[in-house]
Order: structure tokens, then sequence, then C-alpha cells
């Protein structure tokens, strides 16, 4: 919260329409008769033998928001990586301003201003804001010295074209996400971007930061710069695109412009049929015997102090901001970090665990965040991954640990069956999966060791409307099967149908309890934003 | 211009299949290549079962050792002390059975119980006092040249060592078999059974894989990191020993160039049919790549400077075509 004042973010409608004008018309011009900015036909890739594009068109005009929507695994990511110059296609053609081009790497990508804004921001934490800004980019120098005064005064105003108003040459180090997108943005303007890539924009930005981004999008769109905008959020490529373009399957399904735009089109395009809804949820599972007791627990500066009972059969939801304390507590619980103060109590006795090690030992599992960083080997199999909790019950005997390979596959096949995961085979390295299939892999693994209670930590992040509802479904089985479920989410509208219970979290205390009728989307946004307000007066 | 070096640098698929056939086929390629290259240049003395069978006996112990630091490399560590370490147990194993007078068998047991110790102490000072294992191991096989020496005054053992602990290296117990290769056989056998196919393997790899995510999984990353450090200790304690045999004595620094033949043929063996991921049977091929190579230059009478050049050139050349390997995986 410090760091923002750092940085301004200022109403930007302003500052952006005063810049530019002759950059409006050339958009308007590009518009109606000279080539789109980027044509691609025919686009086609394979990953070993699992294709991933099978023939797909898009085309951006100049200036234009341009949606992708698709499921995950449609084949979204790879065109991105396409575009950025990342991957080479095994067919089609790329056309920018009318002319076939191959773009051989991102810095070629660079040069035709195409640029990229991945979910992933990443930045040299030791550099000043303005050092990121142009890293990579050549820089003005006298005498073989970089002349970093002229760099700012170049740079400047285009910072504060985007919001960036003061402090170019503090440490990146602390600011927010959304501020760090500003930079990312700022950066492409610098290097004169035309079209800029943006995957999944607001996946951790808050309500009112991704509000600001929407309306960096249109002014943008407003400039001249196009804007590719990659999201599973329907609602936001209403809002924002001025037309969408719809994957599945490798294929590109469906173009809509945005007189045509309908929520029915869009998921239908993506589905490719009738969407298999999760439904509200029908009965509670949870009985009165307590699982899980957690009393005070406290690790400054995150968690202050929580205490709560988790029931057996029990979904209990962890709503809250980001940096309210919730993946930290749930490292408490698992024994990735050791707490300061407070105590637990697991089936009766004392639970107090040294390392995840010891938790899972317990009877617990956790499915992290960060999927890529924190769940999975991406270079091994699916099958090395899904047993990887589990690897005690697939072996002859503990004296002799050879795996028995009948075992294993038996329970892999069966959570590619139940889990409904796209894969090849079970051999086929979990890298080239793509994220939703990935989680559900993560997911899988715990299915198959059937921990007492399981954490799993935004589940549904960065995951299509499909996979969702199956998480979704799932959860919702293994409570019924007895188990005791964590769902900690950072998307206030996932927990009321999946959860019996809510916590509402602010600077790492619960601030509320929601169970029954008082359970809903409203009352959860406005536990998590009233209280952080007042905590912040006081 | 940016035009012309872009395309220039565009890999059709064919070229890509080629190189990444390359790259896991490479080192078997060039192993095949350099038999057949110096059987018709030496149609005599090279394509011969006694001169292969010599190769293969005097890479043993490179293999053993190698097979050692592979374990530590798949768990994401390096060890640089096992060089220094097998030239302290070789002298320690010549010390015990002609100094102390102790059975031949019990002087083994002790030093790789020894190995195993180092081993341990490596593991902990990486996974506890997370000091990087460069400068761990680094350190820690300072320490043993250090110990090595105060255990000698610097003067070899020559005299008094007993034929049974010459016949250890020099016997050929089993249907002729030098003894070297049947230890070989029997540690890398058991070496790549445990990585491939047990659930200590698994971990194993997981914990080089993505040591975070192998933690979150439930495994105990710090014991499988100690445990990688204890097989590499215990297998330099094998070479040493069987150092000191086929030398008949113990020396303060026999064992140490073994450091940089282990590292070479680790590489190159992860070079060799995975893309670029360590593994046991590819550390065996990159240690035959090596003893054949240093074999051919032998023959044809090449001077000893050039074995320097060789062996580097091929560390150069192994780490390259893992990098390579990893590369052309992703793409």
């Amino acid at each position: 919260m410090k760091a923002s004042s750092k940085l301004i973010l200022t109403p930007l409608v302003s500052n952006l329409q005063s810049i530019d004008a002759n950059q409006i018309v050339t958009a308007e011009l590009g518009a109606s008769n000279s080539p789109p900015l980027v044509r691609a036909v025919g686009i086609e890739k394979s990953y070993g033998g699992a294709r991933a594009l099978q023939g797909v068109d898009i085309e951006i005009a100049p200036g234009e928001v341009h949606g992708l929507v698709g499921a995950n695994g449609a084949g979204k990511s790879t065109l991105i990586k396409i575009l950025a110059g990342l991957v080479h296609p095994d067919a089609g053609s790329i056309e920018i301003d009318g002319n076939e081009q191959f773009l051989a790497s991102p810095h070629a990508a660079a040069e035709f201003g195409m640029n990229f804004i991945h979910q992933e921001l990443a930045f040299i934490p030791g550099m000043t804001v303005l050092e990121n800004i142009m890293l990579g980019i050549p820089k003005k120098s006298r005498f073989g010295i970089i002349d970093w005064a002229a760099i700012e005064d170049n740079v400047r105003p285009i910072a504060e074209r985007v919001g960036i108003t003061a402090a170019l040459n503090v440490s990146v180090k602390g600011l927010s996400t959304a501020e760090n997108w500003l930079i990312n943005i700022c950066r492409a303007l610098v290097q004169k971007a035309r079209l800029i890539v943006m995957d999944e924009p607001t996946a951790s930005l808050s309500g009112s930061e991704a509000e600001k981004l929407f309306q960096i999008v249109q002014e943008l769109s407003k400039s001249g710069v196009a804007v590719l905008y990659v999201s599973h959020r329907l609602d936001e490529i209403e809002l924002l695109c001025d037309r969408v373009t719809v994957f599945r399957d490798g294929h590109s399904v469906d173009e809509i412009s945005k007189d045509k735009l309908t929520r029915a089109r869009l998921v239908e395009g993506i589905v490719g049929g009738a969407v298999e809804s999760a439904g509200p949820k029908t009965t509670s599972f949870a009985s009165e015997k307590t699982v899980l007791k957690v009393d005070a627990l406290a690790r400054a500066p995150m968690v202050n102090g929580v205490s709560f009972e988790l029931h057996e059969g029990e979904v209990l939801g962890i709503a809250g901001l980001v940096g309210a304390g919730r993946s930290e507590l749930a490292h408490l619980i698992y024994g990735a970090d050791r707490p300061d103060a407070g105590s637990m109590t697991f089936d009766g006795e004392s639970y107090a665990p040294k390392s995840p090690t010891a938790a899972v030992k317990a009877g617990f599992g956790l499915v992290p965040e960060e999927r890529r960083a924190d769940g999975l080997v991406l270079s091994k199999s699916v099958a090395f991954n899904a047993q990887l909790s589990n690897l005690e019950n697939i072996i002859y005997s503990p004296a002799l640990p050879f795996i028995n390979y009948g075992k294993r596959k038996v329970g892999v096949d069966r959570i590619i069956r139940d889990l409904a995961i796209k894969t090849q085979n079970m051999d086929m390295s979990v890298g080239q999966l793509s994220g939703g299939n990935q989680q559900k892999v993560v997911i899988g693994r715990w299915l198959l060791r059937q921990p007492k209670v399981l954490i799993l930590d935004e589940p549904t992040r960065g995951v299509d409307v499909g996979a969702r509802a199956e998480i979704h479904r799932l959860v919702r089985e293994l409570a019924k099967d007895g188990m005791a479920v964590i769902v900690i989410s950072s998307e206030p509208e996932e927990l009321p149908d999946l959860s019996d219970r809510v916590l509402v979290m602010a600077d790492g205390r619960i601030v509320k309890e929601l169970s029954g009728k008082a359970l809903s989307r409203n009352a959860i946004v406005a536990a998590s934003y009233t209280e952080i307000e007042h905590s912040r007066t006081a | 211009m940016s035009q012309n070096s872009s395309s220039s640098r565009r890999l059709s698929p064919t070229t890509r299949m080629a190189l990444g056939v390359f790259a896991r086929y490479g080192t078997i390629l060039g192993l095949a290549v350099m038999i057949i290259a110096f059987s018709i240049l030496s149609p005599r003395a090279f394509p011969s079962v006694n001169n292969f069978t010599n190769v293969i006996n005097q890479a043993s112990l490179a293999m053993i050792i190698a097979g050692g630091l592979t374990m530590a490399v798949i768990v994401g560590e390096l060890d640089l002390s096992i060089g220094f370490a097998a030239s302290l147990h070789g002298l320690l194993a010549t010390g015990l059975i002609v100094s102390n007078k102790l059975p031949i068998p019990v002087a083994i047991v002790i030093v790789i119980a020894l190995g195993a110790l180092i081993g341990f102490v490596n593991g902990f000072i990486v996974t506890r006092m997370k000091v990087n294992s460069v400068i761990a191991t680094l350190g820690v096989g300072t320490i043993l040249t250090g110990l090595a020496f105060a255990y000698t005054s610097g003067v070899p053992i020559v005299s008094g060592v007993p034929e049974a602990f010459l016949q250890l290296s020099l016997g050929r117990w089993l249907f002729g078999i030098p003894n070297n290769i049947i230890v070989m056989i029997i540690v890398l056998g058991t070496l790549w059974a445990v990585v491939e196919r047990t659930s200590i393997g698994q971990e194993i790899q997981a914990v080089g894989g993505n040591p975070a995510a192998a933690r979150l999984a439930g495994i105990d990353v710090s014991k499988v990191k100690t445990l990688g450090f204890v097989i590499s200790g215990m297998c330099a304690a094998m070479t040493g020993i069987l150092l000191a045999s086929r030398l008949g004595s113990g020396t303060t620094s026999a064992a140490d160039s073994y450091l940089l033949t282990a590292f070479a043929a680790v590489f190159l063996g992860s070079a060799t049919l995975r893309d670029g991921e360590f593994h046991i049977f590819g550390t065996f091929v990159g240690a035959l790549i090596i003893a054949f190579g240093f074999n051919g230059l032998n023959i044809f009478g090449a001077p000893t400077f050039s074995q320097y050049i060789f062996q580097g050139a091929i560390l150069i050349v192994a780490v390259g075509l893992s990098s390579l390997g990893r590369v052309i995986s992703k793409s």
C-alpha cells in the first residue's frame, strides 16, 4: 500500500487526448482503406504430436481493441507466442501492413511494433523504473556513456501519458502489479508499439486497478495503438473490444464485431455447445466433527492472529483481496512456513508441522497458487507429476521401493479420465499442456493421495469456463466423500456457490464469517473492502 | 537488414529435427565414428577384445566416480570434492591395511563409510547452512587434501602393500572379467535402478527438476539432496580404493584429476538420448567416449599436452551439447 504512493495513477482521459492527434487520424484512415496491421492466415503449429493450432486466422486493424477468447488449450497462448516471435509456425503466413513477414525472434517482432505484456511480469528488482522501461532498448549515449538525463526527458511524456506521474528513478521493488502494468505499457510505447498484446491482464488486479487498465486500453486504441486483449473474463471482453476472435481446439471458430457481440454467442463459440453449469450447490455435507482447529495463528507481517474451525466434509472459502494474507495462512497450515504464535489441533491432537513433508504425512494437501513455479516439474511427464505425492502407495514394499508400473498407470488413467485432462498420453511432458490441464494434474495428484484436508489456492485462476465448472464439481464431490476442503479465491463470485461457509480476510485477520443466506458475492466484496479501510484509518 | 538477419535465423522444421537428433544421438554417433575411425587408422592395435577390455577396465574407475557425481547433479547440486576425496580414500585404505594391519574388507567398509560421511557433511553444509554447493564442496575438498597431507606428512605409502589388496583391482575373479568392470557394472546398475525404477529415484528427479514444487508435494528436499551427496561420496570412496589397489600405493593427489573426467562424462551423458537431462546410462556413454578418445591418442602416440587439450575441449563440447538439447526440447 505504501509503495503505491510512489506512482500516482491519474485519470488518463485528459492526458492522452492532448497527444497524438495525428495518430488518431491515421488510425481512422487505417480502419477504412489500408491493409490490416496484422493478418495471420492458416497458422498451424504442433508440439511433438499435439496440434496446438490447426489453421487459425486473425486480423487486427490499426487502433483496434481485438479480443481473443477460448478455453484453456484452445491455442491462444501459442498464437501469442508466434506473434511475439518466440515460436515459429509450421504453416501459414503473417502479414504486417499487407506484407508477408517472418517473425524470427522477439527482437524482430518488436521492430515491427509488436509488444507483449505477459501474465507473469518480469522486472529486475534492483533497477529503477526508468532502467526497467529501457531494458534491452538501444539507449542514447554520449561517448559510450548512457545519457540517462536525455532518456528521461524522452520517456517522461510517455510515462505521464499512461499515468506514471512521478519518480522514474525509484526502484521497482515493492511496486504493485497494477504499477508494473503501467511500466510495461510505457515500455511498449517507448518502443513505438503499434500492437500491444495483453494476456489475462486483470488476473491479479483489484477491481479499481482493472478499471484504470480499461481506461488505458481505450486511450491506447484512440491514439492508434491496437490492443490484442486475451482474457477469460467475458464481461471485460464485452466492455472493451471492437472485435473478438474465438478459438476452439486450435481453430478460429468465430469472429464477432462489437455490434453483434453477445454473451451467448461468445460462450457458444468457446464451448461449442451447451455449457455444463456446476449449478448452485444443493446440500452441505459438512458434519459437526471438527477436523482442524486453528487458534490465534500468526506470522508477521501477513498473518496476525487467525482462528477458525474446519469440519469434515466442509468446503470452507477464504475470500479477501490480494495481500490479505490468505496464501500465507495456507502456508502456515501446510508447514511451508513456521508460525510466530498460535497453535493448531488436527483430529483432536496437537498439530505443528515442521515442513510440508510432515503436513502431507499428517493428511494435508496443497494446490499452490503458482502452479508452474510451485506445483509442477514441467520437464517431467503427466504421470510423474500426478503420482509425486503418492509414491509410497505405488511401490512394491517400503523395503523394496521399486515402482509398480501397473498401479502407477491405473491411478493416472483414472485421474486423466475423471478430470478430463487433455493430454496425448500419460508420458507427455506436463510443460506442454495448457494452463487448465496443468492445474488439473496438480489437483489430480491429491485425488490419488486422498488427504483429509485439501487446500486449493486460487484453483481456477486463468482456467476456462468449462474447466472451472469441472473443478468446482470436483471440489463438491471431494467434500461429499468426507474430505475437508479450503478454497482460497480472489473472485468473490466463485465462493458463494462453492462453499458452505466463507471467511473474509483483510490485513492478516478474519474480518467476517459468512454462511447460509448471508453468504453472497456482495457480502464478500463489502466485507473485503470496508474492513480494509477501517484498519487503515485505525 | 533486420529482415535479412531474421530470415537467416529461421530454422525449418527439418533443420530443427536434425538438430534435435544430433543433440540426442550425437554422442552415441560420435562414439561410433571414433571407434570406426580408430579401427581403420590402426587396424592392428585398436580393434581387439584385449584393447577394448583394457579401455573399459581403465575407464571403470572414472565411471564409478562419475556415476556418483551424476546423483549429485540430478538433485541439482555440484560436488567438486570427489577427486580430492578419492585421493584421501585411497591413501586411507592403504594406510589402514599397511600401518594399522586391518583386514582388507574392514578397511574397505571403513573407507566407504567415511565417503558417506563426507557426502553427508557436504549435504549438511548445502541444505542446512545454505552454502552454494560449488563453494561448499570446493571447501570440503580442500580440507580433505589438507587431511591427506597431514595423514602421510606428504610421503606416499608404497611399501608393504599386501598382494591381496593389489588383486582387488588387478584380479579377474569372475569369468576372467576384470574386477574393476564387475564393480562398475554393479555400481552403475544399482544407481540406474535407483534413479529410474524406485520411488526415491522419482523424488531425486523431482528435486532436481523443481525443488519448490517437490517441497510442496511433500518431498523432503534437504534429505533427498543430502542423499545425492552421500551416494556421490560413497562412489568417490570406491574409486579411491580401487585406484590405490591398482597403483599399489597411497598418494596424496592420485585421484584429483578424476574430478574433471567425471564432469566431462556427466555432461556428455546429459546430451545422450535425453534432452540435457542427467542420467546414469548417459554418464556411462560419456565416460566411454572419453576413455576411447584417450586410448586413441595413446595408440597414435600423441604427446602429453594433447591429452589436456582433448579433456578441456570435450568438457566444453559436452556442456554445449547438453544445453543444445535443452534448447531444442523447449522450441
